[in-house]
């Protein structure tokens, strides 16, 4: 391959994760940290952005892949975690991301969610979370909270949030954490332990909407009511408690790993690749593959 | 002496109706007959009531037949209710349990005397050899090489074959079964002898169903990825896929929808892997999101749609042809996706393995309008050269196209080259946005109608592919016929049958449904005056497709049936001469000497 200006650099840094389009985002929009925030994971684990796949499906937040390097799939709604693992499937080489909004993992895209846990492909799914609609302006999202007056509800939401957190603590995730952009080098962290997690990890990013979001969902209040996991002492290896702690999920702000399972189980996508070399020297070759339907 | 032979069978589940039909395609095969076998079964999950159709011929066979040769009851009610799938006239020879208790001339089939009626203590003869009721079928068996000649040594390999795992007692027990039903035959010989002549062997003939050969064709082309999710009457490719791809390195996914289905088969295209997913006419409804996703973000991808009775869950064990609209036209916005058609099961091999090549070399999702007939019937094919198939590649980019990448260059011929993750120079952003030629969404007019145009474009030549379309039949006829799917091999009996008349018909199969290729339409209307595009549809949805795009001739009509309502050859045959003897009527004023 002639690639004088492709070229793989020794190191990678911020930048070269960073691609040249503008993001459509309203200026102080939680999004902007999420995405710093990758870069900087990125930059830290160092694999050149051709070997990555980002994929995403609808909303302001799932823009997301075009504003990095890597081979972006911006999807159809709700749809990002079952084309992500096709990808991981069919190149379980890749390093594969798949982000978007509560809408987009949690209402129309709800359904996916369990399976991709239970099925533990080496994914990191990143949730921005913002409980509401920003792209069609200001609707009810499926994590608003119960009461919540928006232009899809004059009268006041009826019913309760989904809970992320226990959402997919209860399927059995190896990985569950959640951060904010009101803190960069948390939240840093946690998607850098996400993505080397070895099976399927789930990041809940409360990232504020500015325009339609409430008062009390903004980064400074973020900042002035976070608590930190790790210096709360919680034991991220005990996934009951992470469960109890995920139950305040909508009434404080828990930023860093809820659970991360010490022994993390065979990834969907290493089984399958165990599968193919236990059975490939079965295979018939190809122009014969009809005989088998020659009747005995 | 005829040179084929429609055996219809039926009884309730335990009775191994179907299973004696296996078995006598199987021999029959073996003996170098062509046939096809079609399973009809009650709605019960377990149980109930079972029939199967054989057509066993010397000679090349199109589709399952009409009017049964042989019927075959094991008990009435049973038989009764696959009403009109099992049609009895006058030459047919009636075989049924003398157990049930009516006598021959009280049989309960209104308005038809059959041509010999032949009630058989099965049951007994069943018992007084084998022991159990359960050789019932292999009584049958002997009844049916006794009376017709068919396959004797092939049924006894078979059961040889099939009991060898059970006790020998088991197959002791049936072999005198099989011989109680031969004895019984050549003592009570038929009114009219009847005997199949024998088959001009030639060679090894496959034997399996439009699924598994899909299945198996998807490998041939390459296929390194499945994903989908259960549904009748497809879901046997992805039980096959399951069985075998693995072994070519290939993964299956069982996931948790349709949509997520179609979806991970859309991320592994992008991944740079030939995908599949299949399904039927509800699972169609749902992955119709992804199709259109993969349209606009240029991904090959095969769909195979094993056709059942719509909408929504409408009979999903019978066949019809009632999703060319869904397949041409459920997605939104301006795309064009590329439809085709097989109408046996050994061409399920060759348009599967097409459907591949399309995909990849225009970078399209392409739609295989398989149906239930076509999946689930079994069929003698004669053998496939696999080794000369070249399956086709997508085009990689190389060189300098890597050193300022467009991925949706705007070509002449409308395709980009493609990459995939994890090729050094190729990143860019796959969307279901609209998107300019790096891939940047884009909501600017001039660019949209650019893509429209080039995504359209692309699949132009595709009309050209005569090589997709049987024209069969007399070249100037008057008469015309068109038909596709499973229906086709209705139409190419009827043709034969109507020209064995005398009569000047032709006919058009088109396998390509989509794009139209309005020139090749025309060419054939050239000379017709009347004609009749038959299919199983109530709608007639391929005859108003052709509508949209080509002049038709206004003598040219559907003969189109809900699905469920059989569509025979004499059938088609007799309209056919209707209309060759309008047309003479029509034409005869011109012929009158004027005054």
């Amino acid at each position: 391959m002639n690639t004088a200006a492709a070229h793989v650099a020794d190191h990678h840094n911020v930048k070269d994760y960073q691609s040249d389009l503008k993001p459509i985002w309203c200026p102080g929009c939680g999004d902007f940290g999420v995405v710093s925030a990758i870069y900087r994971a990125l930059a830290a684990i160092d694999r050149p952005p051709h070997e990555i796949a980002f994929v995403s499906g609808i909303g302001c937040s799932s823009r997301i892949p075009g504003y990095t390097t890597a081979y972006g799939f911006n999807s159809v709604h709700g749809r990002a975690l079952p084309i992500a693992q096709g990808i991981k499937l069919a190149n379980p080489e890749l390093l594969v991301l798949v982000a978007g909004g509560d809408g987009d993992g949690f209402s129309i895209g709800g359904g996916h969610v369990p399976h991709a846990v239970r099925r533990n492909v080496d994914l990191t799914y990143i949730v921005m979370d913002n409980q509401i609609y920003g792209l069609t302006k200001g609707q009810l999202s499926p994590t608003s909270p119960r009461g919540l007056h928006t232009v899809s509800s004059s009268y006041g939401s009826l019913e309760d949030p989904v809970n992320p957190l226990l959402y997919v603590l209860s399927y059995g995730a190896g990985f569950v954490a959640q951060g904010t952009p009101a803190d960069m080098n948390g939240l840093v962290a946690i998607i850098e332990a996400g993505i080397r997690f070895p099976g399927f990890a789930f990041i809940n990013v409360q990232s504020p909407c500015v325009t339609f979001g409430e008062p009390e969902a903004q980064l400074k209040v973020h900042k002035a009511t976070m608590k930190s996991l790790d210096s709360g002492g919680h034991d991220s290896t005990d996934r009951l408690h992470a469960m109890a702690l995920a139950q305040e999920y909508g009434t404080q702000l828990y930023t860093g790993v809820f659970y991360r399972d010490p022994n993390p189980r065979p990834t969907y996508n290493d089984l399958v690749h165990e599968r193919q070399a236990e059975l490939g020297p079965m295979a018939r070759p190809k122009d014969k593959i009809l005989e088998m339907f020659v009747p005995e | 002496m005829k040179s084929d032979l429609i055996i219809g069978m039926a009884g309730s589940g335990g009775d191994g109706i179907v299973s004696a039909g296996e078995s006598l395609i199987t021999a029959a095969a073996l003996e170098g007959y062509h046939a096809i076998l079609t399973k009809s079964f009650g709605s019960q999950i377990r149980g109930g009531e079972s029939s199967c159709r054989l057509r066993i011929s010397a000679g090349e066979v199109f589709n399952p037949g009409g009017t049964l040769d042989v019927a075959v009851a094991l008990n009435w009610e049973d038989f009764l209710k696959f009403g009109a799938e099992l049609p009895v006239d006058g030459h047919t020879v009636v075989i049924y349990d003398s157990k049930t208790g009516i006598t021959a001339d009280k049989i309960p089939l209104t308005g038809v005397t059959p041509a010999d009626v032949q009630a058989v203590p099965i049951g007994d003869l069943a018992k007084q050899t084998a022991g159990t009721d359960k050789a019932k079928n292999t009584v049958v068996l002997g009844l049916l090489a006794g009376w017709f000649g068919l396959a004797r040594d092939g049924i006894i390999a078979g059961m040889r074959k099939k009991f060898a795992k059970k006790s020998p007692e088991v197959l002791e027990g049936n072999e005198r079964a099989f011989a109680a039903g031969i004895a019984y035959a050549e003592a009570h010989p038929l009114h009219t002898a009847r005997v199949m002549p024998p088959a001009a062997h030639n060679g090894k003939r496959l034997l399996t169903d439009g699924n598994e050969m899909c299945a198996a064709a998807a490998i041939v082309a390459g296929c390194e990825f499945f994903g989908g999710y259960p549904i009748t009457p497809s879901t046997e490719i992805m039980q096959f896929l399951n069985r075998e791809l693995w072994k070519y390195g290939g993964t299956v996914l069982q996931a948790e929808d349709e949509i997520a289905g179609v979806g991970a088969a859309v991320g592994a295209s992008f991944a740079g892997k030939k995908a599949l997913t299949a399904t039927s006419g509800p699972g169609m409804s749902l992955k119709t999101e992804m199709l259109g996703l993969a349209s606009i973000a240029e991904l090959p991808l095969v769909c195979i749609n094993v056709q059942r009775g719509g909408p929504s869950t409408g009979i999903p064990t019978k066949s019809e042809q009632s999703d060319l609209f869904q397949a041409i036209f459920s997605s939104h916005g301006d795309t064009i996706r590329p439809v085709l058609a097989p109408i046996s099961v050994a061409d399920a091999f060759h348009i599967t393995v097409e459907a591949f090549n399309i995909a990849e070399r225009y970078q399209t999702p392409v739609i295989v309008l398989s149906d239930q007939e076509i999946g689930q019937r079994k069929e003698t094919v004669d053998p496939i050269d696999v080794h000369s198939i070249q399956p086709a590649e997508r085009r990689r980019p190389a060189g300098k196209e890597l050193e300022h990448y467009e991925r949706f260059r705007l070509t002449e011929s409308g395709i980009s080259p493609i990459s995939a993750p994890g090729m050094l120079g190729g990143n860019y952003l796959a969307s279901g946005i609209e998107h300019n030629e790096h891939g940047a969404p884009t909501a600017s007019g001039e660019v949209h109608a650019q893509m429209n145009d080039k995504r359209l474009r692309k699949l132009t030549p595709l009309k050209s592919r005569r090589d997709l379309f049987i024209i069969e039949g007399d070249a100037d006829a008057p008469v015309g016929l068109i038909s596709w799917g499973s229906v086709a091999g209705v139409a190419r009996e009827a043709l034969q049958l109507a020209r064995a008349e005398g009569l000047q018909v032709k006919l058009l199969i088109p396998k390509l449904l989509y794009p139209v290729s309005e020139e090749i339409y025309q060419d054939f209307f050239a000379s017709v005056l009347a004609g009749l595009v038959v299919e199983q549809s109530h709608q007639g949805q391929l005859y108003r497709v052709i509508r949209m795009h080509v002049d038709v001739p206004a003598g040219v009509k559907p003969l189109a049936r809900s699905g469920s309502n059989p569509i025979v050859a004499t059938a088609v045959a007799a309209r056919l001469r209707n209309l060759a003897f309008e047309l003479q009527r029509r034409r005869a004023p011109e012929l009158q000497p004027r005054e």
